[in-house]
């Protein structure tokens, strides 16, 4: 007869079992982060299937191992935060191996040697790196190419660095002018341009960069991961997708044909990153610090000038809506419905992108500014129409008793009525205008978020992003109060 | 016999309805009218359409001093208006209630504009009050600076639509005494009421309207002890048995 005790021990380990059962079932999918669009390595076909020289290895790597994958569609720079959290397992992106993403995230071993490329319209007369001289580049944001265009700048004198989230818009900016050459990885741009003559790339950039994928440090995935690579690079499956994607044999010595080490950190102790190291870095803040107070003062600036240009904008076009003859009335109308219903997301890529095509350029500043300013003036008329229309007719009349010009009607007695109604709602816009300059960002505006962005790429660490959190909090904060308590006098005040 | 305010064959309507049938009345300089009668009559349309709060029908005129409301903008300046609901700038000072239209449509100074804000403030009662927001005074003290104000334009003609039915009634009688000094100083008044009192007090004309028209006027005794319509008797039996 069997003790109680070891029936114990026999349903302890029944219940392990079950738990290890349904761990080994989650584990057997893989998730897989990827910049999508990223031609060749990740990008979607006619069938709105994921393709690419990466999906393809990634594939095979998770079947190897008995997983399936599942591919998440990630920004570049928000895929190192991404595997340091545990949302995605690996990310593929042709992400270079640095010594400094080394010390944030691990790598397997690279499969692809690369390097940069300037890449130009065809019609222009730049032919290689030394024509670039007070040009603008673009590049993609936190990308090798960023680092060696930022590092490079001083000695080939760039006029500026536009920073892009990928190479579609960064590829419209070059057609349209704005900016004069694009650096980014030579594999993607070749297979990108390959039916578009009208770009050209005029400089190959050797930086002896070598492509792979990463994952948490410390995650067992990786070494699997890395043995798995080995195998396909000695069976000739790594040779055959760059045959299948390049149309070409890789060089003989090249990390798609030979089996090399993963790529380790060389600083000290460093093992698992915990979660103050991870999103609370101290040395990570201060090297981004610089870069987070100026996109701070452009995020300000373009606040500002938005909700200045809204305001009269608003103030306008609601008075034309309410006193201006019929038609001038419809036509506020119609504009106030409009942008009140389009995204702002969409009216700033419009703005952006539509009227370089029809000559007019407008610099990626100015294009925020006027989207942001129409959409402001938009919710600005109604708010100040709610204000004017809750001034009682019999102010309107006494003034006009009295003999008063319609402009000291408005001036003397009704708008400084109607403010007192307004303030409140005012202060929610201009917060709502301050928070959208965020979206700014995918017109290549260095603002807050996108030098966060920026930040969290280089150093491959989200600390930067929860710095600009915390700034944007700070900047809104004491506004959000400031609604609350305006609104609660003002409910005093009325009812005296 | 000049005539401040000349009303020839007025007609006003609001949709289909046609608030005022045909009115023909001029008032004379320093002349009281009380305008009485039953609600929906017409009596505040009537004083409305004078300086231009209502549109009406092109067909009828209506002059200030000969001059035609519709021509001319400026005429209404010549017009003062007293609210049932006062209608002062909360905003404002009483002291800036009162300087406005001077400052603004004379393009008096400040300083005289004062100067005719403390005399004004001075006849109605309120010199005390001149730097309390309207809120901060009774609704008696209200509309006395309401009267104030329109005074201060210097209007030819004084309006004064239901001036104490929105108050309370310990605040009617400060009102009307300030009305009742206005009347005898020689102001050319308006009003439109239902204090029977006054008006037989003070007015020199009462008119009795109903329907949109004018049934009957004449003195206070005529109309209220001996009318000639029955319409006009019926009414008045009505409000003085109240």
């Amino acid at each position: 007869m069997y003790s109680s005790a070891f029936r114990l021990r026999d349903t302890a380990a029944y219940i392990l079992a079950l738990l290890l059962l349904s761990g080994s079932a989650s584990a057997a999918e893989i998730t897989v982060g990827a910049n999508v669009g990223n031609v060749p390595w990740e990008f979607q076909d006619a069938e709105g299937d994921y393709v690419g020289f990466e999906i393809d290895l990634v594939k095979e790597v998770a079947a190897k191992l008995d997983a399936s994958v599942e591919i998440v569609n990630i920004p570049f720079s928000g895929l190192f935060s991404a595997v340091q959290s545990g949302r995605i397992d690996i990310a593929i992106s042709s992400i270079t191996v640095t010594d400094r993403r080394l010390e944030s995230v691990a790598f397997v071993q690279p499969y692809y040697d690369s390097a940069q490329s300037l890449t130009v319209d065809s019609q222009s007369d730049i032919a290689s790196l030394d024509d670039m001289r007070d040009k603008v580049v673009a590049v993609d944001t936190g990308s090798t190419g960023d680092i060696w265009t930022t590092a490079n700048t001083s000695q080939y004198d760039f006029a500026e660095i536009r920073r892009f989230e990928g190479i579609v818009p960064a590829m419209l900016d070059v057609q349209s002018g704005r900016v004069d050459g694009y650096i980014s990885d030579i594999p993607g741009l070749e297979y990108f341009i390959r039916d578009k003559p009208y770009f050209t790339v005029v400089q190959r950039i050797e930086t002896g960069e070598r492509y792979s994928m990463i994952l948490a440090r410390g995650n067992p995935l990786a070494d699997q991961v890395n043995d798995v690579i080995s195998e396909l690079k000695r069976s000739g499956f790594v040779a055959q997708l760059h045959r299948e994607w390049f149309g070409s044999e890789p060089l003989p010595d090249s990390s798609t044909v030979s089996v090399i080490d993963r790529p380790l950190s060389t600083s000290v102790g460093g093992t698992d990153a915990g979660f103050v190291q991870t999103f609370l870095n101290w040395e990570v803040l201060l090297n981004s610090y610089p870069l987070l107070l100026s996109g701070l003062s452009v995020t300000l600036m373009l606040g500002a000038i938005s909700i200045a240009f809204g305001l009269m904008l608003g103030l306008f076009v609601a008075l034309v809506r309410m006193y201006g003859m019929r038609s001038a009335s419809i036509a506020a109308k119609v504009y106030i419905d409009i942008f009140r219903s389009i995204p702002i997301l969409v009216l700033l890529i419009v703005v952006y992108y539509a009227p370089p095509f029809a000559g007019i350029e407008l610099s990626a500043f100015t294009a925020a500014a006027v989207a942001l300013s129409l959409v402001s003036g938009a919710y600005t008329a109604e708010i100040f129409r709610a204000g004017i229309e809750a001034v009682p007719s019999g102010q309107f009349e006494a003034c006009h008793a009295l003999g008063l010009s319609y402009r000291h009607t408005m001036t003397d007695v009704i708008l400084p009525q109607a403010i007192r109604v307004v303030i409140p709602p005012l202060t929610n816009n201009c917060i709502n205008v301050i928070k959208d300059t965020a979206l700014a960002s995918v017109v290549a505006m260095p603002d807050l978020l996108k030098q966060a962005n920026q930040a969290q790429a280089l150093e491959a660490n989200p600390t930067p992003l929860i710095v600009a959190a915390v700034m944007y909090i700070a900047l809104l904060w004491p506004l959000v109060i400031m609604v609350g308590r305006l609104e609660k006098r003002f409910r005093q005040e009325f009812s005296q | 016999m000049t005539a401040i305010v000349s009303i020839k064959n007025l007609h006003k309507h609001f949709g289909n309805f046609e608030a005022l049938a045909g009115i023909d009345l001029n008032i004379k300089k320093g002349e009281v009218v009380c305008i009485v009668g039953p609600s929906g009559s017409g009596k505040s349309t009537l004083i409305r359409c004078i300086n231009q709060l209502e549109p009406f029908d092109d067909s009828s005129k209506v002059k200030i001093s000969g001059v035609d409301v519709r021509q001319d903008e400026t005429a209404r300046a010549e017009v003062g208006m007293v609210f049932q609901s006062f209608n002062l700038f909360p905003h404002m000072t009483i002291r800036q209630n009162i300087v406005l239209a001077p400052m603004r449509v004379q393009q008096l100074s400040e300083q005289k504009a004062n100067a005719v804000a403390d005399e004004l403030m001075r006849r109605v009662g309120i010199e005390s009050q001149a730097d309390k927001f309207p809120r901060q005074l009774s609704g008696g003290q209200q509309q006395r600076v309401a009267i104030a104000r329109a005074l201060a334009m210097g209007p030819q003609v004084m309006l004064f639509d239901e001036p104490t039915s929105a108050l309370d009634p310990e605040m009617v009688g400060e009102v009307l005494d300030v009305m009742r000094d206005l009347a005898v100083s020689g102001v050319t008044m308006m009003v439109v009421t239902h204090e029977m009192g006054f008006a037989r007090q003070v007015a020199d004309r009462v008119i009795f309207m109903d329907a949109g028209k004018i049934v009957e006027a004449g003195a206070p005794d005529k109309i209220f002890d001996n009318p000639e319509h029955q319409r006009t008797r019926d009414f008045v039996n009505a409000v003085l048995q109240h």
